[in-house]
């Protein structure tokens, strides 16, 4: 039962539900940059008559002030209301009748919008997202129906889910300044009392042509596109850009723990733990040492967590771990286990760090390493299935500062990890001292 | 990191609604399905895709939940598990080394008419791939101890799932719906139904139906029918034999109007479903209705429900509509989620677009804009393996015609007005829709 920790909020549910990142066939990006910072980056395939359009902007929860909390994400939601050319709702019909599908999608450090389109009408869409990117309505009634929309959303995903309720809580907890203690889709006070105003400042702040990214990965021609983004994004005014907010976390001074009592059925416990992201050039071998240690422990079939601690020891009935080289500044890394009824939250912790010291204390088999060296570049490989998952990995790495030019080292790190590496980074960063465990304990339920 | 866990019981829902309209359209020319049957019966459905160096496959056949014994709910869901966890040949945690050594995906699963097992290899894996698959499916090793463990976290699974609110409300409408009929439960299973599950229940379930005759191997990726098929003939030749109940072989659910039942749960939200019995894969109006569900409530922001509930009233994040086409009708659902002291209003919008919609209220420019969506739709629906796989597997289960895909587009822009209204007429009066509420107390009024 994988049980995914996402951060991701679209402006529909699970209409894109699949995993990691990806490499292009035949691996070749084309981009430029315009005057005004705007920026194009294409992938051609033409093996089928579709395309994937994804405008990307430097802009997520990190850009809020405190108080003001899911702001990003409402923006994310009025970009469907309208426009100086397109009614309210107007921009979903027309993608919808050229047989396209659309939505967005809201993180701690972007905001993203993507159309699925047929290949002939990407230029049209390129034309209706500069259109509105620079004129956007932004009507107070509009507004006042979509808050109501997101509050729903809040309590369809937090509020009336327990794990993930937990997880908001654990989150908050785990982390003293950096921004991913806060929700992305933001705390349901600073939602009541959000206003227009705050919806209009943020706009005018975050929406300048120098925080786009234009992404297309299809059945295109890099030459016309380039056109048409000239054409379109390349012509907006250049404005200043705001800087980003991405403090020095500070480190931690030993464990930390919290406990979040729900209306549950069964009890689960998660630890998290601030870990170093990759920095192309600085820290390859450190970040994919930890992207691997992370994958024997939870993943395919055969990781140490599932193996040891479901199978053998019968401590947990689902069990995970998870890292985002990709993250900004920081990632959170994690882990969980499901408890059964019989299953305590104290055997299964302890069981967990035995597993975490054992990698601190010895070095992994090289069978074991070499599966998962091979799973991940696998998963690489099948990723490249899907145009979104292509497009999503180039404007994502963009994004957060790593550069989608650098996509291929990422393969090429892991592929250079030895056992020595894998214990020496579960040892430095994967340690108790560091780390922040929530439990989820049952309430006696009315 | 991560901040909120996507909600399990909503990625199901639209799964589905993609996998409608997954069977869609071609507005350009689809790559042909090949076919080729084995000596066994079993058919091969193949669409070469040469871009990525992998190969997805899925086998269907007749053993989904609808076959689970009386009281016994999730017997084919835990036969999927156990055929997948080891074999006779390797024991469990050997298997899985194996299988990770090639990152060979393997995975079994049982939907209510199918039971399918599934498998993504790069395409330099193929072989050890099919020796994989082929082993687990024919030699399936029923040891006593993993079925245990399996059994027991399946249990465990079940009990947390009572903390969804999609989950108790998917229960409680199989109930409410089917009543007895073999679709009258969830292919997961309860707490209750899975305690009762023996390691010779899984058994005779697999002696009983897993065979080849009218079983389907869809497959997609980089390979050609001249190189499958050895492969696949000198694995599966001692496969032989006939399910003892064949697909179509199933009661026609009696159908149920206007009953309600409500699940207590203290959530914020009340989730509403009104339910009905949908068409069947077979039926001739298989084609209007589908592009009146479109119109109605599956056509995303362009829908009708949509359009009214969430965007006019801001009641919702999300509402659908979707049927279930399977052998016998299936359940046609509408499904939303409201801030509970709000449940009654958005139900009374839902109600009032199907009278208006029942009374023919559906306009040209309606029709015109579903179709399309759904004919412009058609090859971004077919552009992974995966996709691919679930569509073909769908159409030879079913035994659509290997045209299928390529007349799709003629017959959905053949549907006329008065088709779409005639559904709207049978399908969605408001007095023949059941309701399921889940929600807290105190708001089931």
């Amino acid at each position: 039962m994988p049980l995914r920790l996402i951060f991701v909020l679209s402006l529909l549910t699970g209409v894109f539900a699949s995993a990691s990142g990806a490499i292009a066939a035949d691996g070749k990006l084309q981009e430029v940059t315009f005057k005004n910072g705007a920026k194009l980056i294409v992938e051609e395939d033409h093996s089928a008559p579709v395309a994937m359009v994804q405008v990307w902007l430097k802009v997520g929860g990190r850009d809020e002030v405190p108080g003001k909390t899911g702001l990003a994400h409402v923006f994310e939601h009025m970009m469907f209301k309208g426009s100086k050319k397109l009614a309210a709702g107007e921009f979903s019909k027309r993608i919808a009748a050229m047989g396209g599908r659309d939505n967005a999608f809201t993180t701690t450090d972007y905001t993203a919008f993507f159309e699925t389109v047929p290949a002939a009408r990407v230029g049209e869409v390129i034309g209706m997202e500069a259109e509105r990117f620079s004129h956007l309505a932004l009507r107070d009634k509009d507004y006042q129906k979509e808050i109501r929309v997101i509050m729903e959303e809040r309590r369809m995903r937090t509020e009336d889910d327990p794990n993930s309720h937990m997880f908001e809580e654990l989150s908050a907890v785990s982390l003293r300044l950096h921004p991913y203690r806060n929700p992305v889709i933001g705390w349901m006070q600073d939602l009541k009392k959000l206003s227009i105003e705050d919806v209009r400042a943020f706009y005018k702040l975050h929406y300048v042509p120098g925080n786009a990214t234009v992404v297309v990965v299809g059945d295109v021609d890099f030459k016309q596109v380039k056109k048409r983004v000239a054409a379109t994004f390349g012509k907006m005014k250049a404005r200043p850009i705001a800087p980003r907010f991405n403090p020095t976390e500070p480190e931690p001074f030993g464990p930390k723990r919290i406990e979040v009592k729900l209306p549950a059925q069964l009890p689960m416990l998660a630890v998290t733990i601030p870990v170093p992201v990759w920095k192309p050039g600085h820290n390859d071998i450190e970040a994919a040492s930890l992207a691997l240690a992370t994958h024997i422990l939870s993943g395919g079939r055969s990781g140490r967590m599932n193996r040891q601690l479901v199978d053998e020891q019968r401590l947990a009935f689902s069990v995970g771990a998870g890292y985002d080289e990709a993250s900004m500044g920081l990632d959170l890394w994690y882990a969980y286990g499901m408890l059964g009824p019989k299953q305590t939250t104290a055997a299964f912790e302890k069981g967990l760090w035995t597993l975490l010291d054992q990698m601190a204390k010895t070095p992994v088999s090289a069978k074991e390493l070499a599966a998962a060296k091979r799973n991940i570049t696998a998963a690489e490989v099948f990723a490249q299935d899907s145009l979104y998952l292509r497009a999503k990995r180039i404007g994502h790495l963009e994004v957060v500062g790593i550069g989608a030019n650098n996509r291929d080292k990422w393969l090429q790190a892991i592929g250079r990890v030895t056992p020595a590496d894998i214990q020496q980074a579960v040892a430095r960063w994967l340690r108790r001292d560091r780390s922040t465990t929530g439990i989820l304990t049952p309430e006696a339920k009315s | 990191m991560r901040i909120s866990m996507r909600i399990r019981f909503a990625i199901p829902c639209m799964a589905f609604v993609l996998f409608m309209c997954a069977a869609i359209t071609p507005a350009q020319a689809v790559p042909p399905i090949q076919q080729q049957r084995l000596p066994n019966g079993m058919r091969v459905l193949l669409m070469e895709a040469h871009n990525v160096p992998m190969v997805s496959m899925k086998l269907s056949l007749a053993g989904g939940s609808r076959f689970d014994a009386a009281g016994k709910g999730g017997t084919a869901s835990l036969l999927a598990d156990m055929i997948s966890d080891h074999t006779a040949r390797h024991a469990h945690p050997v298997w899985d080394d194996l299988l990770d050594a090639d990152a060979i995906k393997l995975g079994a699963g049982a939907g209510r008419d199918d039971f399918s097992l599934g498998l993504t290899v790069l395409k330099d894996a193929l072989k050890p791939g099919l020796d994989a698959f082929s082993e687990a499916l024919l030699q399936p090793g029923w040891d006593q101890k993993r079925f245990a463990i399996l059994k027991h976290d399946a249990i465990s699974a079940a009990r947390k799932s009572r903390e969804e609110p999609g989950v108790r409300a998917a229960q409680a409408a199989a109930a409410l719906l089917f009543a007895h009929h073999p679709y009258g439960h969830r292919p997961g299973g309860t707490v209750k139904s899975l305690q009762r599950i023996k390691l010779d229940d899984l058994k005779a379930l697999y002696a009983a139906q897993v065979k080849p005759s009218g079983a389907v191997l869809a497959v997609s990726g980089d390979i050609t029918m001249a190189e499958l098929l050895p492969l696949l003939k000198s694995r599966l030749k001692g496969w032989r034999g006939k399910p003892a109940t064949g697909l179509m072989d199933i009661s026609r659910p009696a159908g149920v109007a206007g009953k309600q039942a409500d699940v207590a749960l203290p959530t914020t939200q009340m989730l509403v479903q009104l339910l009905r019995l949908g068409p069947s894969r077979s039926d001739a109006d298989f084609f209007p209705a589908f592009v009146l569900n479109h119109i109605l409530g599956s056509g995303g922001f362009a829908s009708r429900l949509m359009q009214e509930v969430r965007e006019d009233r801001g009641l919702v994040y999300g509402v659908y509509s979707y049927f279930q086409p399977l052998a016998a009708p299936g359940p046609f659902v509408i499904t939303l989620q409201t801030r509970a002291d709000q449940a009654k209003e958005a139900e009374s919008v839902v109600r009032h677009v199907l009278s208006d919609m029942a009374a023919g209220h559906i306009s040209n420019k309606q029709l015109k804009a579903a179709t399309e969506n759904l004919t412009g739709s058609f090859a971004q629906r077919m552009d992974s393996n995966r996709e691919r796989v679930g569509l073909i597997s769908m159409i030879g289960l079913y035994n659509l015609p290997l045209d299928y895909l390529s007349s799709w587009t003629a017959r959905v822009q053949a549907v006329t007005l008065a088709q779409v209204k005639a559904q709207a007429a049978k399908y969605l009066k408001p007095e023949a829709w059941n309701r399921v509420r889940v929600g807290p107390k105190s708001a089931l009024n």
